[in-house]
């Protein structure tokens, strides 16, 4: 049978960001995929050497909404280890706070939509309305709903007093519930489970072979997770939990989201409970030397990791990321391979791209 | 099925969206909203302007003084420039209401002047400036900052180092 080459994208209805996909298919089945990037290429790699390395803190905030809170920090701990500069015990645990709740809010964010690609509207609705509290959560204790503006060289720029603290535990009670409920739906619903399990298929050799990230490779079968192997702020006082699966199916990276929105409301609760005293944030800007420093934190969607250069200038020389989605989108030509047209949105949303990070 | 139970239930419940702008909405203690500038407690050490990524805020000096302009159309609302300003001279407020027509653009800003001033001690031109709390081993009071205030370069030095 001849195959034929249909588009999809870049500006496409199942698509949240811009991306490229040639897709050649025989029948309605796809042959092979030929990934196309750069539409949102904005230069920001080349703008951060050009501001200060203050104004970079909210520079990198801004190359992604859902993985604000990575960048900064990843950044800010490159600097720190330049400047040799110790975050107080309590400005890690907050950190680490910030952490949890972005990668709750992102997970959500992603099971969501994998609702809304099946055609399952009131769950996408209900799923983000469940996100909600993680929304309003992010909106009192920062002040905004997605640039939460956490991260300062040295620290971190909010507190959270016994009032805070009572009631961040209590919008984690009321979460908890529903994500119970979320996560029953998502394994007994026949909609959800005719539509994403076996499909979008990443065996567990492909996914090293792929070196993907996140909870692309956790659903794969590798125990990968930035916070057990390399702990950084206050990970290193936590168990944290990583859950596996070996199918490597769409379905089976959605339920790895659900199992860590678990397991980070866990760590959330140890987090505020055993919160530290003491200063957030040093009295003084430090001083930034000349150096290099290499930093890496977990985002929602994986490794993420910075270098930093800088020359004792106040502008760094060189900074430079690298984003989990950028291995977990060349494994799409794998897992697209075979699959039916009708499932490719759902397959490329699997791996939660974040189109914005890796193009920048 | 399951569905069914939380269809049921969030029909009963009712919409879960807030009513605005027909009625209230949720504005959280601590919202990262319109930024107010405070003349009087500025050091003038222009730290908010090197941290300020929009480049929104702007020193310039003019015949009448030190002018302090922000622009809030490029503001991004990151709340930098109030973690590091030592004297809380600038601040984010919880006034998110910040939409407007294009023809109000150049009025969404806020002004600040430092005037110019002319030394108490030694008659020299200089900018009214608040101390830096860092300056003083002991908190300043409402006289000393007063004092300080109305001297030139020179003679606030004078002043820190207790020989005026």
């Amino acid at each position: 049978m001849s195959t034929y080459t249909i588009p999809v994208g870049p500006l496409h209805v199942a698509l949240e960001e811009p991306m490229y996909f040639k897709v050649e298919v025989s029948g309605e089945t796809v042959v092979s995929v030929d990934i196309t990037a750069g539409h949102v290429h904005r230069g920001v790699e080349y703008l951060l050497s050009k501001r200060t390395i203050f104004q970079n803190i909210t520079l990198t905030e801004r190359i992604c909404s859902l993985c604000s809170n990575s960048h900064p920090e990843a950044y800010c701990m490159a600097i720190e280890q330049i400047a040799g500069v110790v975050v107080s015990p309590r400005g890690e645990y907050l950190r680490a706070v910030a952490d949890e709740i972005k990668r709750i809010a992102s997970h959500l964010f992603n099971v969501g939509i994998m609702a809304h690609l099946i055609g399952f509207e009131s769950l996408f609705m209900h799923a983000m309305e469940i996100r909600e509290i993680m929304q309003d959560v992010k909106e009192t204790v920062f002040g905004n709903r997605m640039d939460i503006g956490a991260n300062c060289i040295g620290g971190v720029r909010y507190d959270l007093d016994d009032d805070q603290r009572s009631w961040l535990l209590g919008q984690l009670d009321r979460l908890e519930p529903q994500i119970d409920e979320l996560v029953g739906i998502y394994t007994t619903n026949r909609s959800i489970l005719n539509r994403t399990q076996g499909i979008g298929v990443l065996s567990p050799a492909e996914a090293i072979e792929y070196a993907v990230a996140g909870p692309v490779a956790r659903a794969s079968g590798v125990a990968y997770d930035v916070r057990v192997k390399s702990p950084y702020t206050a990970y290193d006082k936590l168990t944290v939990e990583v859950p596996t699966r070996t199918a490597g199916d769409v379905w089976s990276r959605a339920m790895i989201r659900l199992s860590e929105v678990k397991i980070s409301i866990g760590l959330l609760r140890r987090l505020i409970e055993d919160l530290p005293d003491g200063p957030t944030a040093p009295a003084e800007r430090p001083e930034i030397p000349a150096g290099e420093a290499i930093a890496k934190c977990e985002a929602p969607r994986g490794e993420l990791i910075y270098y930093v250069r800088t020359n004792g200038t106040n502008k760094p020389e060189r900074v430079k990321w690298r984003v989990p989605s950028f291995m977990n989108w060349d494994a799409l030509c794998t897992m697209l391979k075979g699959a039916r047209i009708s499932d490719i949105a759902l397959i490329v949303n699997s791996i939660d791209p974040c189109i914005s990070c890796t193009e920048r | 099925m399951n569905f069914l139970k939380i269809l049921a239930r969030n029909l009963a419940l009712g919409p879960s969206t807030d009513p605005f702008p027909f009625g209230e909405t949720f504005t959280p203690k601590g919202l990262r909203g319109r930024v107010e500038f405070d003349a009087e407690n500025c050091t003038a050490c222009r730290y908010c302007e090197q941290v300020c990524i929009g480049g929104a805020i702007r020193f310039s000096k003019t015949p009448e003084g030190m002018r302090f302009l922000l622009w809030h159309n490029t503001c991004t609302f990151c709340g930098l420039c109030e973690f590091y300003c030592p004297t809380h001279a600038i601040h984010l407020t919880e006034d998110w209401h910040l939409a407007h027509g294009n023809e109000d653009k150049y009025a969404m800003v806020e002004n600040g002047l430092l005037p110019t001033i002319v030394c108490t001690q030694c008659g020299a031109e200089a900018i009214a400036i608040a101390p830096n709390p860092t300056a003083f081993k002991e908190p300043a009071t409402e006289g000393q900052k007063e004092q300080y205030r109305h001297l030139c370069a020179r003679c606030r030095r004078k002043f820190l180092q207790g020989a005026l």
